[in-house]
């Protein structure tokens, strides 16, 4: 029977080549989605789950609240908890902190940025990270010692056989060798912790910072099995009343600043989809679970577009199925035996789109992996999961493309079938409403792929209130005004660069206080006189700093319009700023126009300059005169060189940084892309079918119209009108849905575009076009055949 | 064997109710060659379809065998007629997609038959019917007559006690037709099995021992007794 089946399945396939091909094609499609999704999604929840120690790892939170009630919540702390809990918390069975750095490696001549990790001893113990070679246990216990991953090993030593060989490592502002204690594996790529160079964390300088209300390591717990952990994180909080009152009370009485600590624990394996307590500061690849559910959601949906094609052209082919219903029925055939060899066709079809998918899957997947940042592969997350994951995949398409066709088809009365009388009434409708979701779905994401671009295009070319074009930027090592000075002349002397300002680098938020005591939360920049002129940042009251006025480096700071506002101030120039912290106070000496320091997914913020010198400079801005590129390069990379032989040379483009900013957007805008256009290729073939079918369903209707006298026009309009009508109902149904769901995703933005009538018409017509254009070839082709034949044949 | 009481069966047009078959009382024995005959629309396929148990009666009794097929659910009724009925079909109704060897075969998948047992039987049917080159043919590859012996043998295949034949030399020139009618005389004088054929052709009907006038969905006794008055 089984085989019988099959057979038929095999060669009505066959038979009608073009339906097969638009049934597997869009199946395939729709399964490669899913496949992809399931991959991702696989890879997601796989995260950091290959630690031996795994379930009994959580790493310290904090909910810090100031007075105001702000709440930070952050995944990092000082270097107390970790040995205080231990010593205190018998549940607390052992610590490791994890501390990154960037740090420059010297290798021969030539000079890295490098990316680095201090941790402690028990590093090796907690966390499953095999090593190539070394000792778990030593790897991290003597000073000037460095464990490398083998990826590192082979840059710097051209092999993973590098314990015992030094490397140079410039802490500060020297270079002192290490000598390598291990050699690691590379971390998975499912791993949240991937170092590259460990450094020892009891030698770090760091390690002498006493305060629990510094903040800038993780510490990482491992708990003892069946620990509780809200008595744990109970204990904890106890732990750090105690331990930290002094402290505590002399930031009160410093700065009556009065921040409450609120200590936490997050299970280690899910830091990584977890928004709150991101796995970030050194930590990798952190990921949102929203991402995984939009794609999943997508994917699903283009399946589900591709079913309908495939329960629409089998219904629509249904008459030819009918007799051999009707002959199985005479012969004995039960309704529950025909819907078995429905189903089983289904899954034939499926399985040969199934194996198209994962062809599919494998051909798209590093082009699917640069987009969505992994490195996905079947090589690592093909287990039994994988596998079921899929079987399931295919099963559950196959029902559901394949079970309402073989519930309507078994039900033919075999009477009817077999004396050829019409069969199939009635069923229209659903069939019209499966076409207008397909179509909805379509113009709901080309809505969505519209306002995507016109988003993306408009944060992209916003302008920003500072000129960013032609800007260079380089790290140097810290220096003073002076050097700057003697750096600056040295480039000016090229006259391919023809302006040099500098900051302090990096990106710090800092608090003052003013207007007699209030808070105020401020980006802070240590800049020098030329940083304004250089961005055309314009000084909109008071004047810039000068180099003329001495007192300009040690009482005068400068402030943007936002902090003005935040402020309440009317008249800025003047107003003081107390720096309390360090006992200092600053006069308002100018007030610049605002500018977007950050990417415009952020609000703007108050900001504050200062010529302090306490501060040093380690980022150089210049601006290239035009078209002089790369003799501004060239000089330079010459004068750096000269300047700071000790550091890496790595100059960027401020334009080209502050794109980088949207690649989250330009990501997503290609994937919802993809999608939209996936969905209308598959509705799009779904209705050629359809279209095919009411051609050859209506032949005879056509060839009487032509002999009463019918144009091929008139028969087009009628034809494609039916279609036409369903597209556009699906057309206002997406609107409006679409509005909705769009005018979500744009609040998150604070700068956004506003929904134009034209996007909703360029939608709409161009889902109208596509449809028009699908079923016309066919539709004139039906037109304008021969009557004579068409009615000679019935 | 069979026994029908008043069978009547109609479709509702609008406000209408139109009699596809009225009152129809007949019985039918064992080893009989039955002819329905009567002009297009008369209810002669429609009464064979209730006789095969492939379509329903709306009032009546219907006893196969002295058992009240009205009364049974589709499932049992479909056990019955597997066994007991095969149909002959003007149209052939041969599965396209299917060989002649295939075509024969289906009956018996549905009636859960050990595949040795099914080649062994398929293979003797072929024999029977001088068919067995043609085994791997597709119907379209099929002269008609050709076509409707393949239809004769997969309705013989289950052994069935009935058969059903709705016009079967309708689609074939005389001559096949003839090839056909004889087949069938044979089947019921050796094997002794029941046939019950619709025709049109008064030759064809002569085929059988008795013959049944249909009018308007009513068994037409005036045509009986004028035929066999001619007869």
């Amino acid at each position: 029977m089984i085989r019988n089946f099959i057979l038929i399945a095999v060669r009505n396939l066959k038979r009608n080549l073009v339906f097969s091909a638009i049934n597997i094609f869009g199946l395939s499609l729709g399964l490669a989605c899913c496949m992809l999704i399931y991959l991702y999604t696989l890879d997601e929840v796989s995260f950091d789950r290959f630690h031996k120690n795994g379930p009994q790892l959580y790493r310290i939170s904090v909910n810090l609240s100031n007075p105001e009630g702000k709440l930070h919540q952050f995944g990092y702390t000082g270097m107390m908890p970790g040995p205080a809990f231990k010593h205190s918390i018998p549940d607390v069975e052992s610590y490791v902190r994890y501390q990154s750095e960037y740090l420059t490696v010297r290798n021969g001549n030539e000079l890295f940025d490098q990316e680095a990790a201090y941790a402690d001893e028990t590093f090796f113990q907690l966390f499953s990270f095999p090593l190539v070679s070394g000792v778990p246990e030593k790897s991290l216990s003597d000073p000037q010692s460095v464990v490398l991953s083998a990826s590192m090993a082979k840059k710097y030593f051209g092999s993973t056989n590098a314990v015992g060989k030094t490397l140079e490592l410039k802490l500060g502002d020297t270079f002192q060798p290490y000598q390598v204690s291990a050699v690691m594996q590379d971390a998975p790529q499912n791993s949240s912790i991937k170092p590259q160079l460990l450094l020892p964390l009891k030698f770090a300088p760091s390690q002498n910072d006493k305060h629990w209300m510094n903040f800038f390591l993780h510490t990482f717990v491992l708990l003892k099995p069946g620990a509780d952990i809200a008595k744990v994180e109970t204990q904890m909080n106890r732990v750090f009343m105690a331990e930290a009152a002094e402290e505590l009370a002399a930031n009160k009485q410093n700065s009556g600043m009065e921040e409450k600590v609120h200590y936490g624990l997050q299970a280690f394996e899910s830091m990584h989809l977890d928004t709150v307590y991101q796995a970030d500061n050194g930590l990798v690849d952190a990921s949102n679970p929203m991402y995984t559910y939009i794609l999943s959601g997508i994917a699903l949906l283009i399946l589900v577009v591709a079913c309908i094609n495939f329960v629409n052209l089998t219904l629509g082919q249904a008459l030819k199925r009918s007799r051999e219903i009707g002959i199985r029925k005479a012969m004995g055939s039960q309704r529950s035996q025909l819907v078995t060899q429905f189903l089983g066709e289904a899954l034939v079809l499926c399985s040969i789109a199934f194996l198209l998918a994962v062809g599919m899957v494998i051909t798209v997947l590093p082009y699917f992996n640069t987009l969505a940042n992994k490195a996905l592969s079947f090589s690592y997350l093909l287990d039994a999961k994988l596998i079921f994951g899929y079987g399931l995949l295919l099963f559950a398409t196959a029902l559901l493309a394949g079970f309402y066709p073989a519930l309507v088809l078994s039900g033919f009365n075999p009477v009817q079938t077999l004396y050829g009388k019409a069969v199939l009434s009635g069923r229209s409708l659903l069939a019209k409403g499966m076409v207008v979701f397909q179509f909805t779905l379509a113009t709901f994401l080309i809505m969505a792929v519209i306002t995507m671009y016109s988003q993306f295009n408009y944060l992209t070319n916003y302008n920003l209130g500072y000129n960013d074009k032609g800007v260079l930027s380089v790290n140097t090592e810290r220096m003073d005004k002076q050097k700057l000075n003697l750096f600056r002349n040295e480039l000016l002397k090229n006259s391919a660069i023809q302006q040099v300002a500098a900051d302090q680098g990096g990106f710090q938020f800092s608090v003052a206080h003013i207007n007699q005591g209030s808070n105020i939360e401020y980006n802070i920049r240590y800049i020098d006189e030329q940083y304004f002129p250089l961005f055309d940042i314009p000084v909109v009251k008071g004047r810039n700093f000068s180099s003329a006025m001495t007192t300009d480096t040690s009482e005068s700071v400068i402030v943007n319009e936002s902090f003005v506002k935040t402020a309440g101030w009317k008249d800025p120039i003047g107003q003081e700023v107390d720096f309390f912290w360090r006992n200092k106070k600053c006069k308002v000496i100018g007030v610049i126009r605002d500018y977007h320091f950050e990417s415009l997914t952020e609000e703007m913020k108050p900001q504050l300059f200062t010529a302090d010198p306490e501060m040093k400079f380690s980022n150089v801005y210049l601006r290239v005169a035009p078209g002089a590129l790369g003799s501004a390069q060239a000089h330079l990379s010459s004068v750096f060189k000269s300047f700071f032989p000790a550091q890496a040379y790595n100059p960027r483009f401020k334009d080209q940084e502050n794109l980088q900013a949207y690649e989250a957007e330009a990501k997503w805008k290609t994937m919802i892309s993809m999608g939209a256009v996936l969905t209308i290729i598959i509705s799009c073939i779904g209705l050629l079918g359809l279209a095919t079918i009411t051609a050859q369903k209506r032949t005879k209707e056509i060839g009487i119209r032509k002999v009463l006298g019918a144009s091929v026009s008139g028969i087009v309009s009628m034809l494609t009108s039916d279609f036409l009508r369903m597209v556009g109902l699906a057309v206002l149904i997406g609107f409006p849905l679409a509005g909705w769901a769009i005018g979500q995703w744009l609040q998150n933005y604070p700068y956004r575009i506003e929904m134009k009538w034209w996007m909703y018409g360029l939608a709409g017509l161009l889902v109208m076009m596509v449809a028009f254009f699908t079923i016309g070839w066919q539709t004139l082709q039906a037109a304008r055949s021969n009557p004579v034949k068409s009615l000679k044949s019935e | 064997m069979i026994k029908l009481k008043n069978i009547t069966k109609w479709v509702n047009n609008g406000n209408n109710r139109v009699f596809l078959l009225k009152d129809i009382n007949l019985q039918f024995n064992e080893g009989e060659f039955i002819s329905i005959m009567g002009p297009s629309g008369s209810g002669k396929s429609t009464l064979l379809n209730v006789i095969g148990m492939i379509d329903d009666a709306d009032e009546g009794e219907y006893h196969f065998l002295d058992q009240a097929v009205h009364e049974m659910k589709e499932k049992q009724r479909a056990l019955l007629y597997k066994q007991h009925i095969g149909f002959v079909f003007q149209a052939y109704h041969l599965i396209d997609e299917l060989t002649v060897y295939e075509n024969i075969e289906t009956p018996l998948l549905y009636q859960n038959i050990k595949s040795s047992d099914r080649k062994a039987m398929v293979a003797d049917m072929l024999d029977r019917f001088n068919i067995v080159g043609k085994k791997d043919l597709f119907p379209n590859q099929l002269s008609g007559g050709q076509q409707q012996l393949v239809g004769i043998a997969r309705a013989l295949i289950g052994a069935p006690t009935v058969i059903l034949a709705d016009e079967p030399t309708g689609n074939l020139n005389s001559k096949q037709g003839e090839e056909i009618m004889e087949l069938f005389r044979e089947l019921n004088e050796k094997d002794g099995v029941t046939i019950i054929q619709v025709t049109h052709s008064e030759k064809n009907a002569a085929y059988g021992n008795r013959i049944i006038h249909l009018l308007d969905g009513r068994v037409d006794h005036h045509a009986m007794e004028q035929y066999t008055k001619t007869v």
